[in-house]
């Protein structure tokens, strides 16, 4: 080979020596460990069997069904309310810059320490929320005991967590909109909700895009606030892929909650992957 | 709960002790070692040397009473010139977790407390833990069964960090009195008591399904009357010949979860382990089903349990009723500490008539202690010196399953916690155990035929 194609090759080299160390080798050693009956005494071959215990698992089919609804109805969500904020908070307001800090706020505060305060909040006859229902007469239900509704008010908690992130990206994407579209728009008699639909709504289609891409998949492996506010309970009503893979993890069945991350990885990467080219490729048209 | 400002003590107990060199018995020898004045101290049979001073680390759950483990390193500081530290870590499932994780890793404290029975075989002992099987200081003093729980193979490994405690019934002797109630002897009985009390508009009750560990105990407290009326059930199950699905006895454990769920008060999803003891104490429920364990809580909160009672689990006829006892949490020596002297000479230490008079001076027993000829002291708990105590002197106890065999499958709180809260049948709940404990024998590599 001539050193011109070999020249450029050194410049990679680094980035590909991190990637290696830290991304290839561990994702081949958790193949290799996800076929091992490991446990803390020790190491033998098992072959396809862990994959096997793991999707006859009964916490399993829940923990696919719930991590699905939560990404989804997260990233849902957190896309029309994250737009929503935006374009309230880049219109003509007095204290804009305060009221931003404000959204993006509850982003910054630990998972952990979020989840314990909903849960106090969400206790069913001491919570804040349910005694303020109180007040108007109305009986707040148990909002994480309920099986019905538990996963629906940790999701709650991740969109009042998480919304700030989403909100951030479509200010930065609004206010990139060039104003003379605004201007012409006005000159031509549109309304201001005709503005936002026919501009702005199309014009931040690349924060769309961020938006949907980061929320599912943060919602995919959605982990510390469900352990905080559920722990998976009661039972297994909110058991979520992660918590089900933590919970083999902590009973000392390592090869187990091994191929546990295996599957969730692969069900991340077959969803997030091919959408993330649906998205790019109506981006460009 | 928990008084941490004794962990400041120590240094300043750790300066006054710098002068005092013993080691709490009178054969204790003290040499000093040429040229530098540095204190050896030698224990009583002058097996372990260490340095006057030296620390050790200690871990432990955050669950456990501590108050008595505080006072017996203060006493320890003062008698053998060994530090304590105690780190704390959470208990159940995340608990497990730090534990396999920091001996894995070799980071393991110098004492690390953890459950006996059929949790201590699941850490591979033998690998970390040192075996104490040839210390007769400490062998001679261990209750047989107790003994019997930290053996795993041919080498025993723990000391009982507290006495030994029940899964039991705990119950509000005012709300009792009130409605005239008495003592049920069977399961029809207690049912019918809680039916009352909440036909009078009490919480029949409680539940404290929030600290999911707290829901298992109606199933594992029911495991003596389990193993009276079908003893070799243990053995059968461990051999993989029978489940709980199979045994109609067994099964029964699990109806008992489901039977619970209409008289909870109305919070129970939400209510914690700290909440129920603050609501049977003061009887804002007639019944709390819980390891013993919680008496010492209460009294530690409060400063006094006397208006709560203990009966068994109750079987279906009075006289097939037996009380399940657990064994106490123990302490393990860390086999890689480099303080291994100072360990040991700990480790005999705690289960010394002294110490264990200095732990009883702060905190009193749920049950009876594991240690030989130690016996309850005259100011025990109303629940344990007289109702607990009868159940042992009729010799109608018996041990949790854990503490019988090495089985207990990972998800058995999630299990009875969705019995409990009606989402499955006790039969469904059987069936999802024994596919639990399926896995865990399939892991641990026993040879089930499927």
């Amino acid at each position: 080979m001539d050193n011109k194609r070999i020249y450029p090759i050194w410049f990679l080299a680094p980035a590909m020596v991190i990637f290696t160390v830290f991304f290839l080798i561990p994702i081949a050693m958790s193949l290799i460990f996800s076929m091992m009956n490991w446990t803390f005494t020790g190491m033998s071959w098992a072959g396809f069997n862990n994959y096997i215990t793991f999707f006859n698992d009964y916490s399993m089919t829940i923990g696919i069904k719930n991590t699905i609804i939560y990404a989804f109805a997260t990233m849902a969500a957190k896309c029309v309310l994250g737009f929503l904020l935006a374009v309230f908070l880049t219109s003509n307001i007095k204290s804009k810059h305060f009221l931003r800090s404000i959204a993006f706020f509850p982003n910054i505060v630990s998972t952990i320490a979020v989840g314990i305060t909903f849960t106090a909040l969400m206790h069913p006859s001491k919570g804040l929320i349910n005694k303020a229902l109180a007040v108007f007469g109305i009986t707040g239900p148990d909002w994480l005991g309920n099986i019905n509704i538990a996963l629906g008010s940790v999701i709650a908690t991740d969109v009042w967590k998480g919304v700030g992130v989403a909100t951030v990206i479509y200010i930065a994407g609004i206010t990139s909109i060039d104003k003379s579209y605004y201007e012409a728009a006005s000159i031509d008699g549109a309304t201001s909700f005709q503005q936002l639909i026919k501009i702005t709504v199309p014009l931040c289609r690349p924060s769309v895009n961020s938006v949907i891409i980061l929320a599912l998949t943060s919602g995919m492996r959605c982990f510390d606030l469900i352990w905080s506010m559920t722990g998976g309970g009661p039972g297994f009503a909110t058991d979520v892929m992660a918590s089900v893979v933590y919970k083999k993890y902590a009973a000392g069945y390592y090869g187990l909650s091994t191929a546990g991350n295996v599957i969730m990885f692969i069900l991340i990467a077959v969803i997030a992957f091919p959408l993330q080219k649906f998205l790019q490729s109506r981006e460009a048209e | 709960m928990r008084n941490k400002k004794k962990m400041l003590v120590f240094p300043l107990v750790a300066a006054m002790s710098l002068s005092m060199v013993g080691c709490g018995s009178t054969e204790g020898t003290e040499a000093t070692t040429g040229g530098d004045s540095e204190t050896v101290v030698a224990s009583s049979d002058g097996n372990w040397n260490y340095e006057e001073g030296t620390t050790i680390t200690m871990l432990i759950d955050t669950d456990i009473t501590d108050t008595g483990i505080l006072a017996v390193c203060d006493l320890a500081e003062e008698k053998l010139g060994i530090n304590v530290e105690i780190e704390y870590r959470p208990g159940g499932t995340d608990g497990d977790n730090i534990v396999k994780t920091r001996l894995a890793s070799g980071e393991m404290a110098d004492i690390c407390g953890y459950n006996s029975g059929a949790l201590l075989s699941a850490l591979n002992p033998s690998e970390y833990f040192v075996d104490l099987s040839q210390d007769s200081n400490i062998m001679d003093r261990l209750d047989e069964t107790y003994a019997s729980s930290v053996t795993v193979g041919n080498a025993t490994y723990g000391i009982p960090v507290c006495a030994s405690q029940a899964g039991a019934v705990m119950y509000s002797k005012p709300l009792y009195e009130k409605y005239n109630l008495e003592v049920p002897q069977t399961w029809d009985e207690f049912m019918s008591n809680c039916q009352v009390l909440q036909d009078a508009g009490e919480t029949a009750v409680i539940g404290s399904f929030a600290d999911s560990w707290t829901t298992q105990v109606v199933f594992l407290g029911d495991n003596a009357n389990v193993m009276n009326k079908d003893p070799e059930f243990a053995t059968n199950l461990a051999a993989g010949t029978t489940t709980y699905s199979d045994s109609e006895y067994a099964l029964r454990s699990f109806e008992k979860c489901t039977d619970l769920t209409k008289f909870y008060n109305s919070d129970y999803l939400s209510t914690s382990y700290d909440d129920a003891c603050d609501m049977i104490y003061n009887g804002e429920g007639g019944h709390w089903i819980c390891l013993t364990q919680a008496l010492s809580n209460i009294y530690e909160l409060y400063g006094d349990n006397s208006d709560i009672g203990v009966f068994a689990v109750p079987a279906d006829t009075a006289e097939d009723t037996r009380l399940t006892t657990w064994m106490p949490t123990s302490f393990y020596a860390n086999k890689n500490s480099e303080n291994y002297d100072a360990v040991m000479a700990f480790m005999e230490f705690y289960i010394s008539d002294e110490a264990l008079d200095c732990y009883t001076n702060v905190i009193l027993p749920d049950g009876p202690y594991c240690v030989k000829g130690y016996e309850l002291p005259d100011n025990a708990y109303p629940a344990v010196a007289d109702d607990m105590q009868k159940y042992f002197e009729d010799g109608k106890t018996g041990l949790a399953m854990e503490f019988i065999t090495d089985i207990k499958g990972a998800n058995c709180a999630q299990i009875c916690q969705e019995a409990g809260s009606g989402q499955t049948t006790a039969a469904e709940a059987a069936e999802k155990y024994d596919a639990d404990c399926l896995l865990q024998a399939q892991q641990l590599g026993y040879d089930w035929a499927q």
